[in-house]
């Protein structure tokens, strides 16, 4: 391994092959989010592009809030940790007060005509939050009590999150899983955690009843009420077939999959492009995750890596678990395919998180072998 | 801080746990979208495809002279498709113009917000086309077919009609439903969540096969004379009802068969205004009775032809035995009456038919025993059902033949205490005249389909059910009860005719109410037609010699020449005899 000088580094701006992935997979969104929804949209808004607009505005303004992160350096992100860790909490609480409801979950603040998800910020803040402690921990990370210490700091916003959105709330945890068993030398505590972590969901899943039902539906698919959604993204994925139907030839999208251009537009690809289409897709995310990967080894410090650690897990865990849904691999639940679904607040936070990654390219070292 | 090695190589672990899991996934999606490709599609398919199904045109019924009987009308279905509708009041003023509809209820069904509302049914075609040439966007107009029949109540008992799905409810149609109906098509369409169809989606056909038509043996001009014949009669005699039976006894061929009142086929569900209204199903039914074979009677003296048959070929009589009728017969305890309460003195065997005398055909019927004489019955068909092509044929009630005494046998011998279908009788008339072959009498006589391809039907046969030699003695015997005897009234001059008459008492006895029937057939030696005429509750008269012997020469007059292709052998105005 060679280092690289100073006056390189200044000429290396950010990893090219990331953003260029990134925005390949914003695009397509765009253009899928056009097929799944024009026909709906033309249906109940009386314009076909309604939700490709929408997005056109979201994508624009993502892109403002990555930029502006690339040029932002992660140290003073870092800084600003805890009272960004704060004001995370404070949207949470607040969205219990203030909140709008969505699907029979209070998930989201209003100002004005513009919707915000504070668990998606909760998501960004944590990442930037557990980086900067167990950066900050440093030999701590090695004994038990730093590692429940640091779980102990997320559990707030991470409780919070779980009790309106499990699904998220398991994303949050698996990021800070990812993130502290990075930072930490040890092995033993995080298969504990693991273990754990297994039999509360399990116990969760006993009590909360509409989830046992949710779960019933995921086995029994073809026959349960509630297996609909799902049963209907089968269809589509299964229409596909090696190569598709052709863009804009999906069936399922008119209005058989309910919000085609939201959670479930993995499957609207597959049906339009299909196992090729698809593969290409899955193929693009492993790109970016192996990106992600070197930006993370090539970090100039260990809070670098972890940030970097901990946009990776945000963006392949959410990836996983949409993918896992639409295939009908676990239990129905609804988390938006990364850079490609439909919505905002996830999108634009995302993006920050690539400039932030971005940044952290820009600072760290390449290797050449 | 720096990155340590553990650093490291727990981020390649979570990077290679991530890639690791998503080519899982992967795979689980290669399974999906290949093993499972078929039949998720078919499940999808299923959901999207919206089938319309397509009307077979039913076959048509067609006489033996290719004249159409039973025919299909094109008819139009106007709907309207509410969010397709682009000119509303335009809509409303066309259709409740062409239709000659309420202006008020047309506006109701077209500004109706439903996926498509029927304005019409069964509206004619040249309507349906005019609509058609307006362009209305939202407006259907699906074509259709109904069942028409052009002789209206022609045969409608025979024929029978169809539902609203395309199925026979009763005769002809019933019978041959399956080769009649064909196979409806498909249009297959794509439709989304809501089932409203989407634009440029190719579009599945799968075209109808139109039924089978059915030719039968009736003659159109042979049924509706007489039908014309039996309405009057009918009327006449203030009947109940009228049948007539006419076929070709050597093939079983049915050539005419009627039942009046007959009714209207294209109307099948409007009541006669005497008819009872508060059973109106019973009433219905009762309308499309076929009273030629689903209904029993007893057959009276027309069934001495199956007793002479019997005695004949067992010789348990010869022509020439004499018996004495004092006008009535004591058997066991009971007394028998004659018609001719005088008596008929001392006669022959053949004279004993000739003036259809009781007591010559219970001294007959004792010296046949009733184990060949129901033998004679098994073998001429009276023990089973005729096998006619139609449906609901009614079976025969017999005594047992372990309890038929002497009483029973001498009642059975002139053709009471028992009950048969006239078809079953003429049918074993039929066997008795043209040699010994018992037929199947039938109506269908092949099945054309769509391609062309012909189906030949063909019906049970059985010979040497009697000897020829007791045939032709038959044939002569009767030919003199019509020239000489009781069927005297059936007499045409230049035709030889054979026949019989029959009077038969209505249960319960001393009702005062009669059927009054005729079997005859000509040319007598040779028969090509056989006919039986059964008057229900005539007024008046009711001894079948006075009141159908005369309807079965009317009808042979005038069908014969038409029939046989041969005036009668001389000269004759023959027509109005003076009867």
């Amino acid at each position: 391994m060679i280092r690289v000088t100073a006056m390189n580094r200044k000429r290396f701006v950010g990893d090219w092959a990331m953003l260029g992935t990134v925005f390949g997979l914003i695009l397509f969104g765009l253009l899928m989010i056009y097929s799944a929804s024009n026909y709906t949209a033309r249906l109940h808004m009386g314009n076909a592009f309604y939700y490709v607009e929408r997005q056109v505005f979201t994508v624009l303004l993502g892109t403002a809030a990555m930029l502006l992160m690339m040029k932002l350096d992660y140290h003073r992100l870092l800084k600003m940790a805890l009272p960004l860790y704060g004001l995370s909490l404070f949207l949470l609480a607040a969205v219990f007060v203030v909140g709008t409801a969505s699907h029979g979950q209070k998930r989201w603040i209003y100002i004005g005509s513009i919707g915000f998800q504070p668990s998606e910020f909760a998501k960004f803040v944590l990442i930037i939050f557990l980086a900067s402690i167990c950066g900050a921990a440093g030999s701590m990370m090695k004994k038990w009590k730093g590692i429940l210490l640091v779980f102990l700091w997320m559990m707030p916003a991470a409780g919070m999150v779980m009790v309106t959105n499990l699904s998220t709330g398991i994303i949050i945890m698996g990021i800070a899983f990812i993130i502290i068993f990075t930072a930490s030398r040890q092995w033993l505590p995080f298969f504990v955690l693991m273990g754990l972590g297994g039999g509360f969901m399990g116990v969760f899943l006993k009590l909360a009843s509409y989830r046992v039902g949710r779960i019933e539906a995921w086995l029994n698919v073809e026959t349960h009420p509630k297996g609909y959604q799902t049963r209907q993204s089968l269809y589509a994925i299964g229409s596909g077939g090696l190569f598709g139907r052709g863009y804009g030839k999906s069936i399922q999208k008119l209005a058989y999959i309910p919000e085609a251009h939201n959670d479930m537009i993995f499957s609207v690809i597959c049906e339009e492009w299909g196992l090729l289409g698809a593969g290409i897709i899955a193929a693009l995310f492993i790109f970016l995750i192996w990106r992600c990967l070197i930006t993370a080894n090539s970090a100039s410090d260990i809070q670098g890596a972890l940030l970097t650690m901990g946009v990776t897990a945000h963006l392949g865990l959410q990836m996983l678990i949409n993918i896992a849904v639409v295939t009908n691999s676990i239990p129905n639940t609804g988390i938006p395919l990364p850079f490609i679904s439909y919505g905002g607040t996830s999108l634009i936070f995302l993006m920050c998180e690539i400039g932030i990654v971005q940044n952290i390219a820009q600072q760290g070292k390449t290797y050449i072998s | 801080m720096h990155i340590k090695i553990y650093h490291r190589r727990k981020m390649l672990i979570v990077a290679a746990f991530i890639v690791g899991i998503g080519l899982v996934l992967m795979g689980r999606l290669a399974y999906l979208m290949i093993f499972r490709s078929a039949y998720y599609q078919s499940q999808a398919d299923a959901l999207h495809e919206r089938e319309r199904s397509i009307k077979a045109a039913r076959g048509l019924i067609y006489d033996r002279n290719q004249r159409v009987l039973a025919d299909n009308k094109s008819v139009c279905t106007i709907s309207v498709i509410h969010n397709q509708i682009k000119e509303p009041e335009k809509v409303i003023r066309v259709l409740s113009e062409v239709l000659s509809l309420d202006e008020a209820k047309v506006r109701a069904r077209v500004e109706k917000v439903s996926s498509i509302e029927r304005i019409k049914a069964n509206v004619d075609k040249t309507l349906g086309d005019k609509i058609r040439e307006y362009k209305l966007d939202g407006v259907m107009v699906d074509e259709d077919y109904t069942r028409y029949y052009p002789y209206k109540t022609l045969a409608s008992k025979v024929l029978g009609f169809t539902g609203g799905d395309n199925q026979g409810i009763i005769g002809l149609e019933v019978q041959y439903d399956a080769y009649l109906q064909g196979i409806e098509g498909t249009i297959l369409t794509t439709t989304d969540a809501r089932g409203i169809e989407v634009e440029n989606t190719s579009e599945g056909r799968v075209e109808p096969i139109p039924g089978s038509d059915l030719y039968i043996s009736l003659d159109y001009t042979i049924q509706s004379y007489v039908q014309q014949v039996a309405k009057r009669i009918m009327e006449q005699k203030e009947a109940k009802s009228v049948s007539v039976i006419l076929m070709n006894p050597k093939n079983g061929e049915i050539l005419a068969m009627t039942n009046e009142p007959e009714f209207n086929l294209n109307t099948p569900y409007l009541l006669p205004e005497n008819a009872e209204t508060d059973a109106i199903q019973d009433a219905l039914n009762q309308m499309w009775r076929n009273g030629c074979l689903n209904d029993t009677y007893e057959p009276g003296s027309t069934f001495k032809i199956i007793t002479s048959t019997a005695a004949l070929e067992s010789h348990a009589v010869s022509q020439n035995d004499r018996f004495y009728c004092p006008g009535y017969k004591i058997v066991d305890d009971r007394r028998i009456r004659c018609h001719k309460i005088s008596g008929h003195g001392s006669e022959s065997f053949v004279e004993g038919l000739m003036n259809s005398c009781n007591p010559v055909f219970i001294e007959t019927g004792l010296r046949t025993g009733v184990q060949v004489m129901y033998q004679y019955f098994d073998r001429l068909g009276l023990m089973e059902k005729s096998g006619i092509d139609l449906p609901g044929e009614a079976g025969s009630i017999m005594h047992q033949i372990d309890n038929v005494g002497d009483v029973e046998l001498a009642t059975i011998s002139f053709g009471q205490s028992f009950q048969i279908t006239p078809i079953q009788m003429l049918r074993a008339v039929s066997a008795v005249i043209n040699g010994g072959k018992l037929i199947t009498p039938h109506l269908g006589v092949q099945i054309v389909d769509a391609n062309g391809n012909m189906i030949r039907l063909h019906y049970n046969e059985k010979t040497h059910v009697i000897g020829s030699e007791v045939s032709d003695t038959m044939k002569t015997l009767l030919e003199k009860v019509v020239s000489e005897g009781t069927g005297k009234k059936s007499f045409i001059e230049g035709y030889r005719i054979g026949g019989k008459t029959a009077t038969s008492q209505k249960l319960p006895r001393g009702s005062g109410k009669y059927i009054a029937s005729f079997i005859g057939f000509a040319p007598a030696d040779n028969p090509e037609i056989i006919g039986i005429v059964l008057i229900d509750e005539p007024t008046g008269a009711y001894y079948g010699g006075t009141v159908a012997a005369p309807v079965m020469r009317e009808i042979f007059e005038n069908v014969l020449p038409y029939y046989l292709g041969q005036w009668p052998d001389i000269e004759s105005d023959s027509g109005d005899g003076n009867e």
